[in-house]
């Protein structure tokens, strides 16, 4: 009987999967060293994996403070703390296009933002989000800010209510305050967490690709926000067709990505020993 | 006396600071549907008084745009996602849980290892895959590759864990087949994590954009998010309907997070045990 349902099971299981597993054996007839020589010299390429990286480094870290200290001042107040949850939640329920759509109104030359930054004397001359290489990228950051910061906090939220509240009792008695509290008790207990989140929003960033192609405009101004998936799927369907190149370059994204997996890995299960 | 008036004065700073973050979040939303009212150039500029094109926009949307058909079609996309895939990866995540085999854990491993693949590296081989299978510009390329999700199994797995292993022994013991075990005894008693992974599917679902944008090429059978960036695209833009639009694809979600909140949460956070 137990056999039974488990061939039941399994091939459900296996025929579905297909789907992922097929692809292994075509890939093969794709890569050849051409490709390979052809990457090494493409600096567009580099260029974009660097927009990745550039992206990571610093929207990464202001976001998990940020949502660090969201969660830790969340666990603080006592009135409306469901609500404010349920609000900084809101943002990541929702379509990356609609929202990218949505920013990139608000982030207009002559647009909302720009409109009420001067209005509040913060900037003399419009800023061109859109359009300055520089700012663009800043504006890629602070839409994926915006979108993720809370759901990163709800794990935090769950992760701060796991600490046991003695000890915070016990350090109160010894007289840490509460910036020591947070910075030296909160955040090493919420190490994996924390860890989770980063490693979560790497492999994310990696991938990010939605937000170039419409909130900055394929990957505008001048290649400025061009990111290394966005840029292999325009090779592959949007450029020249060339499924070989684009499935070599997605080679790379792999091995990035797994490295930080790995890494991922081998940090927690240190800990966990 | 000094510490309790500082102590209120750092309360209402964290209140300030909490109200503050919270307008930011709330803020797009909000434009949003001022959007909707509003004359292209008014939306253009970031009028937040709103205007009275409500009715002309909504017509341009369905006119112009083809709301109906974009909506309709993410809906049959997503629903067929949902109550297929559910039950197929709750079928699997089931047999990976309660069965024994030798080559269990070893499989089990190797979807959790395609879990970390990422988007992009599948999409190219995929597209070949659908293309030979002459699926290319059809639904079914949307929703089949979607239905088997590594992180699904992985969640209701874990969820499968707390099932008592005895239950189904005795209801063995009483006749009951495999299948009627599944569908009768366990499925019932989980109900809320069956609803989480259906959240989950129909969120990636609705909200997914790299994979039909490659698939669909026909007008009459792409989706929201896919008719939205191709709106953008075209020479001239109908901002009033574009906002309707994008108010449509994003309404339905927030709802059913309000409605569903803690489902939602847990769907969304899955594999971190509270």
């Amino acid at each position: 009987m137990i056999l039974y349902a488990v061939f039941n099971v399994y091939p459900i299981l296996s025929s579905l999967n297909m789907v992922t597993r097929k692809w292994q054996g075509m890939r093969s007839t794709f890569v050849g060293l051409g490709n390979f020589a052809r990457m090494l010299k493409d600096t567009i390429f580099w260029r974009s994996l660097g927009h990745n990286f550039l992206i990571m480094g610093i929207q990464i870290p202001v976001m998990i403070m940020l949502a660090l200290i969201l969660a830790a001042l969340l666990n603080e107040v006592k009135h409306g703390r469901g609500p404010l949850r349920t609000i900084f939640f809101l943002p990541c329920v929702t379509s990356l296009v609609a929202y990218s759509v949505l920013f990139r109104m608000l982030f207009q030359t002559n647009g909302l933002l720009n409109n009420l930054l001067i209005r509040l004397d913060l900037i003399q001359s419009p800023i061109g989000w859109l359009n300055d290489p520089n700012w663009a990228k800043a504006t890629i950051m602070i839409a994926l800010t915006w979108r993720w910061t809370g759901y990163n906090m709800v794990f935090f939220i769950v992760g701060m209510q796991n600490i046991n509240n003695e000890i915070y009792e016990a350090a109160e008695v010894d007289g840490a305050s509460r910036m020591q509290q947070f910075f030296r008790m909160t955040i090493p207990l919420l190490r994996p967490v924390i860890l989770f989140s980063v490693v979560t929003s790497i492999t994310g960033t990696m991938q990010l690709l939605d937000e170039p192609n419409v909130l900055t405009w394929e990957g505008g101004p001048a290649n400025a926000t061009m990111t290394a998936a966005l840029y292999i799927y325009r090779q592959a369907f949007v450029l020249n067709s060339d499924f070989g190149y684009a499935a070599t370059l997605s080679y790379i994204v792999v091995l990035i990505t797994a490295g930080f997996a790995f890494v991922q890995m081998r940090l927690l299960g240190r800990r966990d020993q | 006396m000094k510490v309790a008036r500082r102590f209120s004065v750092s309360r209402v700073m964290i209140g300030i600071f909490l109200t503050l973050v919270a307008i930011v979040s709330l803020f797009p939303f909000f434009w949003m549907l001022i959007g909707t009212t509003l004359n292209p150039n008014a939306v253009v500029s970031g009028s937040v008084i709103p205007g009275k094109e409500f009715a002309l926009n909504w017509s341009k949307a369905v006119k112009n745009y083809n709301l109906p058909v974009y909506f309709l079609n993410s809906l049959k996309i997503a629903v067929l996602t949902v109550l297929l895939g559910v039950l197929a990866n709750s079928l699997a995540a089931f047999g990976f849980e309660k069965y024994r085999s030798k080559a269990r854990e070893k499989v089990f491993s190797v979807f959790m290892l395609s879990l970390m693949m990422p988007q992009i590296a599948l999409v190219i081989p995929l597209f070949k895959l659908m293309s030979s299978m002459k699926l290319l510009n059809t639904h079914a390329a949307i929703i089949l590759p979607a239905l088997m999700s590594p992180f699904i199994i992985f969640f209701m797995r874990q969820n499968f864990q707390m099932f008592p292993t005895e239950i189904m022994e005795a209801a063995r013991i009483d006749g009951a087949g495999e299948m009627y075990i599944f569908f009768r005894i366990v499925a019932p008693s989980m109900k809320a994590s069956f609803v989480s992974a259906g959240i989950y599917m129909f969120l990636s679902q609705w909200n997914s954009y790299l994979w039909p944008l490659m698939t669909i090429l026909s007008e009459e059978k792409k989706t929201l998010p896919i008719a939205i960036s191709s709106m953008m695209k075209a020479y001239t833009i109908e901002y009033g309907a574009v906002m309707i639009i994008v108010c449509i694809s994003i309404i339905p979600v927030i709802v059913l997070y309000l409605a569903m909140q803690k489902e939602f949460v847990s769907g969304l956070l899955g594999s971190v045990k509270g």
